[in-house]
């Protein structure tokens, strides 16, 4: 049964539409930021060839599509689930044929789709910017990028969760948001953390929705690391299942014994 | 059609304590607060029928028709709804129901009306050809031709409310569940939602069930009404009878004549010679006006609420 799916993705597409002067003006942050992140790092390197490795040109080619990515990737539903459950909205998506979980997921591939069409014209001048040049490594950026967003989705439907215990989620989205872009890699790339923090950094699934798949674009990681990679991603998909499947059982009992 | 046997719903909330530490301690404490929503409800509706489920506000209506929805379970008792239990039955008793709150929304509040009962179509499945059928129909008896393609905020609340009737029967549900679907409506708007939940049980093709407080709204579609108070069953069976049984005695409401406005009103239980009455009124004052007052729904149910929370 494909078709609430995709009814729902449309949805999800025609609600980022419907904010698309919001995207115009993200779009123009996004450029905004690269740049400075540009201006900045250019003086931090200075005379130096290259740092922990990378070049400059490297770095700032890292920079751009960690935070190219970090946008598309930004979750939507973790506030369309918020509203919707204060307002006792959500009793509509419960009463549904389809699953909550689903409608959730499928709402943000829409809306992750509509925000990459906005984006789309703003993508050559962001290459520009950041001096991106094509990748050695199609196959393995797309590969780890795509497991990313699976990634990014299932941590989003988990933040979502927390509401049916709280009502209240706005503070945790915000500081989730903050956590994860700062942990993709979206400032600084994570192999200029140092040591515990950068430990930390490497346990946490928040690098393959930044720092993996841009670094595996630049070369970076290279061969049997981008294979690594992958092997993680699917293993942090198989547990993040595990524990949606759970944390969604408790939620749920708690709607049906507690009332919306 | 729909049948609830002792159905109870008692709900169990961590006991709250005042205060900022307080909150601190809901977070962590052990104790627990329960409250009786439904206490040992029973009735029967058979397939058709339009019945008014009626009750002061708190009274356990709302947390009856989410039961009935599957979205609750029962603390105790037994539901049916077609022959399923709900919650046990939740994917295919949720294509059997539709339901609309009047207080809340199930349309796309930034979306065009119209993308929201495509989406409806899309998530009961519901043929290419039906949909159109279904939604012509809609259009017609809605009037949603003016409003098909505005974003519903942009909607009054008369247009809102007819564009989530349309949602909740698009896919033609047999049970169609209504929970004040009138309020904060004027008097058109009111009727054009009537009328359409009159065609819509039109030779009994769907079971209603309206919970509200407009009685003008039950006056109109209702023959049945189930009274609800505190979780319990108060009254179940017909709007006459009712009245009939718990109706306050008329009223002799008399305008005398002079200069400040000067209106008397009269009890007449049983067996009060009326016009014996009104001679001795007249024979000490001027009557300008006279009528007596017949008691209706509104005043029995003032009555029996009051009486309640007495």
């Amino acid at each position: 049964m494909i078709r609430p799916l995709t009814g729902t993705a449309r949805i999800g597409l025609r609600y980022q539409f419907a904010y698309r002067s919001d995207v115009l003006m993200a779009v123009l942050a996004l450029v905004a930021q690269v740049f400075l992140l540009r201006m900045v790092w250019t003086a931090v390197y200075g005379e130096r060839q290259q740092a922990q490795g990378l070049t400059l040109e490297a770095l700032l080619a890292y920079l751009t599509l960690a935070n190219l990515q970090a946008f598309a990737i930004t979750p939507i539903i973790t506030r369309i689930a918020h509203f919707r459950i204060r307002t006792g909205m959500v009793f509509f998506d419960l009463s549904r044929p389809t699953g909550y979980l689903p409608q959730l997921a499928a709402f943000q591939a829409g809306h992750t789709l509509g925000g990459l069409l906005l984006m789309a014209p703003a993508v050559p001048v962001v290459l520009l910017v950041g001096s991106i040049t094509p990748t050695a490594q199609p196959l393995g950026y797309a590969a780890t990028l795509i497991l990313g967003y699976v990634i990014s989705m299932m941590m989003s439907l988990l933040i979502c969760m927390i509401g049916f215990w709280t009502l209240e989620t706005g503070a945790i989205s915000l500081l989730y948001r903050l956590i994860s872009q700062f942990f993709a890699g979206t400032m600084v790339p994570l192999s200029f953390f140092p040591g515990a923090l950068g430990a930390f950094a490497q346990a946490l699934p928040f690098q393959y929705m930044g720092y993996v798949p841009a670094a595996v674009y630049v070369g970076r990681l290279t061969g049997p690391d981008v294979l690594q990679a992958v092997l993680v991603e699917l293993a942090w998909i198989a547990a993040l299942t595990a524990l949606l499947w759970l944390v969604w059982r408790r939620a749920h009992r708690r709607v049906v014994i507690n009332g919306g | 059609m729909i049948r609830v046997e002792s159905l109870t719903k008692v709900f169990r909330r961590p006991r709250t304590f005042p205060g900022v530490l307080g909150s601190l301690r809901t977070l962590v404490t052990r104790q627990y607060e329960e409250r009786v929503a439904v206490d040992d409800v029973s009735f029967e509706i058979p397939r058709g029928e339009v019945v008014g489920y009626l009750g002061a506000n708190g009274a356990g209506k709302s947390t009856t028709v989410k039961m009935l929805t599957g979205i609750l379970t029962p603390t105790s008792g037994l539901v049916e709804v077609d022959g399923r239990v709900p919650w046990r039955e939740r994917t295919a008793n949720a294509r059997a129901v539709g339901v609309v709150f009047g207080q809340r929304s199930q349309l796309w509040w930034d979306l065009p009306l119209i993308e929201s009962l495509r989406l409806v179509g899309d998530l009961y499945d519901v043929p290419a050809d039906r949909f159109t059928a279904s939604l012509r129909r809609m259009r017609d008896l809605l009037g949603l031709d003016d409003f098909l393609d505005t974003p519903v905020r942009q909607l009054s609340l008369g247009q809102r409310m007819r564009g989530d009737l349309a949602a909740a029967m698009l896919y033609e549900p047999p049970i169609l569940y209504l929970d004040e679907p009138t309020v904060g409506l004027d008097v058109l708007a009111k009727q054009a939602v009537r009328e359409f939940i009159a065609d819509t049980n039109r030779d009994g093709r769907t079971t209603v069930v309206l919970t509200t407080h407009d009685l003008a709204d039950v006056e109109a579609l209702c023959k049945r009404i189930i009274l609800i108070d505190k979780g319990r069953v108060l009254y179940d069976g017909g709007i006459d009878a009712l009245v009939t049984a718990y109706a306050p005695p008329r009223r002799l409401v008399v305008h005398l004549a002079g200069a400040a406005e000067d209106t008397r009103t009269f009890d007449l239980s049983g067996d009060t010679p009326v016009p014996e009455l009104i001679g001795q009124i007249a024979a000490e004052h001027t009557i300008r006006d006279l009528s007596i007052e017949e008691p209706g729904l509104e005043d029995v149910l003032k009555r029996i609420y009051a009486e309640s929370a007495g």
